[in-house]
């Protein structure tokens, strides 16, 4: 925000009017560390989603550290929805914004985006939701394991031995959110060429099937895709849909292997350690038998693994240019070679300490991705004006909304 | 077509794979000119086949031109097309472009605004900079698998390429961010996924756990593993007969995410005594007898159809879903039917026919994405490229061509 003194980022400038709830946080998020000027009001008590654990201090009360990075990076304000003087002040900061990201709080001020986007020129307002805002489900309530299990994510996670699986912690709304980021910044541009402002309807059970690999390439072409015999394939852990990639257990941990991309090494690999020497017979070379030889490769990987030392395994592995990856608990992150070699972690404000916390997605050279500000807490500053009337021009002023 | 928002956008893609050809699909939906070079060294590579599904699927809304760059006269090109473009984006290893004479400092010579985007596996630079990845490889290394599973077990994770979409869907934040960035300052830039870092990200509040509670998450099924909330996993349900005369096993996901909403369910479920325990009526009770409740409530679902049980429960203010395969998205999803999700193509596809495809999920208002290409043959457009990018008339391409510079 506007006393940040750091480099500028790549959307410095951008006016983000931040509405959103789980569903969209993340595109929020991801504006907002690319130096958006980003303005998330929360309602008297504060944001609902400040009570998402995990906590500081491990226990419920603590500060959120979900809220820390999720809602990294924003300027706050509270605004009472059943106050006429505050919905006004929601108003009108909407028209001075650039871009509003919106989860029905809008309508539930009695606002609306098309009279919001006719009101003032080139304004882009992103409403994202479940299922949209027509359709049979459309007031269906869908929480992380429900917007997964219809959108076909838990179907094909999980093993025969398990129910479908949902994923950790918050992946299926960090596909809705970054689809929302992507459609704000598209209008953006497209605001920025014509003038024309518009409005974007994103719901997270369009975003997830998207986003599933093969699961759609089956359902339409199965026949001509192998190796699956059905349109669906059944959950099968982590054996990749090729067959070709799978979690074995080495000593002392996981880890992913494959004989690709190149599997006439890895057999080399594989027979230097007295195992899958059939498979140098040039009968394998028939084009008809390669299914049935990279099947007796993956057998014989599974014989080969469990007799190597796993971090020994991963290592010799990418010394060979074979894409194998340990399976590593968060825990070993932090001592990640790789992260440290690249300065990858960043510095959060947790409790009005500073702790080392995750990097970005990315990074843009010019324009540094960073979180900018300690995540707004409703007892210290979420309300820049809290003691003075909510005056437009008091608030804009507050927030660094001013030319 | 109407106009779309990135009309006028010039995107050369070098990308193979999913990772990247599922970044510059959605720039190519949103509207970009999108010119997938075909080298002949990825021609022969994985997912490089266009005959494939799984390249059909990555690749509309592109364009293809062949280039060989072998060759002196296909790297010339490359430049040439590099200096006329906004964004130039690869998912090689670290030093390809390199190799082809297109470093970044070459390109930013010859395009001071061009936007250059790596998409790597590990970045460069650090000691795991040359690793070779595949999405596998990337859920293994950053946490995704061994948190993804049920307790005790870290050899289950993501059941499909998570990383490589996410990977590519950053990709495209980032380029219309750095052209918001190159629209105020005049200049492109260098931009960089490691998508080893883009899914370490995603652990962002798990991360703060363990730095700052040094608390360690561990997979936790379907459970939640911050927050209380009890009954909430996937029950199965009667099955549905398949096509073959067979069974396809049915689920239904169920979250209760309040008291209120578990008294709701226990309506649904007709008032059964076991659900009448005191000890229930909290968040916290339920969590503590999670195995029990979970098997009784599998009972309950195990008599029913999972689309009954789901529209059952939501009626009452439960969250609930049927866990959908791909043949239920396709086929028997209402939502997606009556939203109009799933489209054909146009133009028919030389080796499948009609191609089917999954819209872009966003609905423009004013630049509505109203056409989706098909997936074009390798070098199906490099005359109309070499003539809209280069000016190159049909002649000289046709010269190109026979000399092996077009590959």
């Amino acid at each position: 925000m506007s006393n940040d003194a750091g480099p500028v980022g790549a959307l410095d400038g951008v006016r983000v009017l931040d509405l959103t709830d789980e569903r969209a946080i993340y595109g929020a998020k991801l504006l907002a560390d690319l130096g958006a000027a980003v303005l998330r009001p929360e309602p008297p008590g504060g944001d609902p989603l400040r009570r998402r654990g995990p906590f500081a201090g491990g226990a419920a009360g603590g500060e959120s550290l979900w809220y820390a990075h999720f809602g990294s990076s924003r300027g706050g304000l509270t605004l009472d929805s059943e106050s006429d003087k505050d919905v006004a002040t929601l108003r009108a900061l909407a028209c001075a914004a650039d871009v509003v990201l919106d989860n029905g709080r809008l309508e539930a001020c009695g606002l609306d985006a098309e009279s919001l986007v006719g009101e003032r020129a080139g304004l882009v307002v992103v409403r994202s939701s479940s299922f949209g805002r027509e359709g049979p489900w459309r007031d269906y309530l869908a929480p992380d394991l429900v917007a997964s299990a219809l959108g076909g994510i838990c179907a094909t996670t999980g093993d025969v031995d398990t129910p479908p699986l949902k994923l950790f912690g918050e992946l299926a709304f960090l596909l809705s959110g970054t689809y929302v980021a992507i459609g704000a910044l598209a209008a953006l541009r497209h605001a920025r060429e014509t003038g024309e402002g518009q409005i974007v309807d994103a719901a997270v059970h369009e975003a997830i099937p998207s986003a599933l690999e093969q699961v759609l390439m089956y359902a339409w072409y199965w026949e001509l895709v192998g190796p699956a015999e059905a349109p669906v394939l059944p959950r099968q852990g982590s054996l990749h849909w090729t067959t070709l990639y799978e979690v074995l257990q080495a000593q002392g941990g996981g880890v992913m292997v494959t004989p690709t991309p190149d599997m006439e090494a890895q057999l080399a690999w594989l027979v230097g350690e007295g195992f899958a020497e059939e498979l140098l017979d040039p009968k394998w070379e028939d084009p008809e038998l390669r299914m049935e030889y990279a099947r007796r490769m993956m057998e014989a990987m599974r014989a080969w693994v469990p007799t190597r030392e796993v971090q020994g395994l991963f290592t010799e592995a990418q010394e060979r240019h074979a894409p194998y990856g340990r399976v590593l608990p968060p825990e070993l992150l932090l001592e990640n070679p790789q992260l440290a070699a690249r300065g990858w972690w960043q510095s959060y404000r947790v409790g009005g300490e500073a702790v080392q916390g995750p990097g970005g997605p990315y990074r843009l050279e010019g324009t540094p991705w960073r979180v900018r500000a300690e995540a707004p807490s409703v007892e210290a500053g979420a309300d820049p004006v809290a003691e003075g009337p909510k005056d437009l021009a008091g608030v804009l002023s507050a927030i660094g909304w001013t030319d | 077509m109407g106009a779309r928002p990135l009309d006028g956008i010039r995107v050369l893609d070098f990308t193979h794979v999913l990772a990247g050809p599922f970044g510059t699909r959605i720039l190519g939906d949103l509207g970009a000119d999108v010119v997938k070079v075909a080298t002949a060294e990825r021609a022969m590579g994985a997912g490089a086949d266009p005959n494939e599904p799984y390249y059909i699927a990555w690749n509309r809304s592109k364009r293809s031109l062949a280039l060989n760059m072998e060759t002196d006269g296909g790297r010339s090109i490359g430049l040439e097309l590099c200096a006329r473009a906004d964004v130039v984006i690869e998912n090689f290893s670290p030093g390809v472009l390199d190799r082809w004479g297109l470093s970044e400092p070459v390109l930013r010579g010859a395009n001071p605004g061009v936007i250059v985007v790596s998409m790597s596996g590990m970045g460069v630079g650090g000691p795991w900079s040359n690793f070779v990845t595949f999405a596998p490889t990337i859920h293994a290394l950053s946490g995704l698998t061994a948190l993804t599973g049920v307790p005790g077990r870290d050899d289950i994770g993501i059941g499909f390429s998570y990383n490589d979409h996410a990977a590519g869907m950053h990709a495209a934040v980032a380029v219309l961010a750095a052209l918001e960035a190159r629209r105020r300052e005049g200049v492109g830039q260098r931009v960089e996924v490691a998508q080893f870092e883009t899914g370490v990200s995603f652990l962002g509040p798990t991360l703060l756990d363990l730095v700052v509670n040094g608390g360690k998450a561990e997979a936790s099924g379907n459970r939640l593993p911050y927050d209380v909330a009890a009954p909430h996993g996937c029950y199965p349900c009667l099955p549905l007969p398949d096509a073959e005369g067979g069974e396809e096993e049915h689920w239904v996901a169920i979250a209760v995410m309040s008291d209120a909403q578990w008294r709701s369910l226990r309506e649904v479920m007709g008032e059964p005594a076991w659900a009448r325990a005191p000890a229930y009526e909290t968040a916290a009770g339920r969590v503590a007898a999670m195995e029990t409740i979970d098997r009784a409530v599998s009972v309950w679902t195990a008599a029913q159809a999972a689309v009954d049980v789901m529209e059952r429960c939501q009626a009452a203010g439960v969250p609930a879903g049927v866990v959908q395969t791909g043949i239920d998205l396709t086929r028997r999803d209402p939502q997606l039917r009556a939203s109009g999700y799933f489209t054909t193509a146009e133009g028919e596809h030389p080796a499948v026919g009609v191609q089917p495809v999954d819209r872009l999920p966003l609905h423009f208002s004013a630049t509505p994405i109203e056409g989706y290409p098909r997936t074009r043959m390798l070098g199906e457009d490099t005359t109309a490229v070499l003539l809209d990018w280069l000016g190159m008339a049909a002649d000289e391409v046709a010269a190109k061509e026979a000399d092996g510079t077009l590959g």
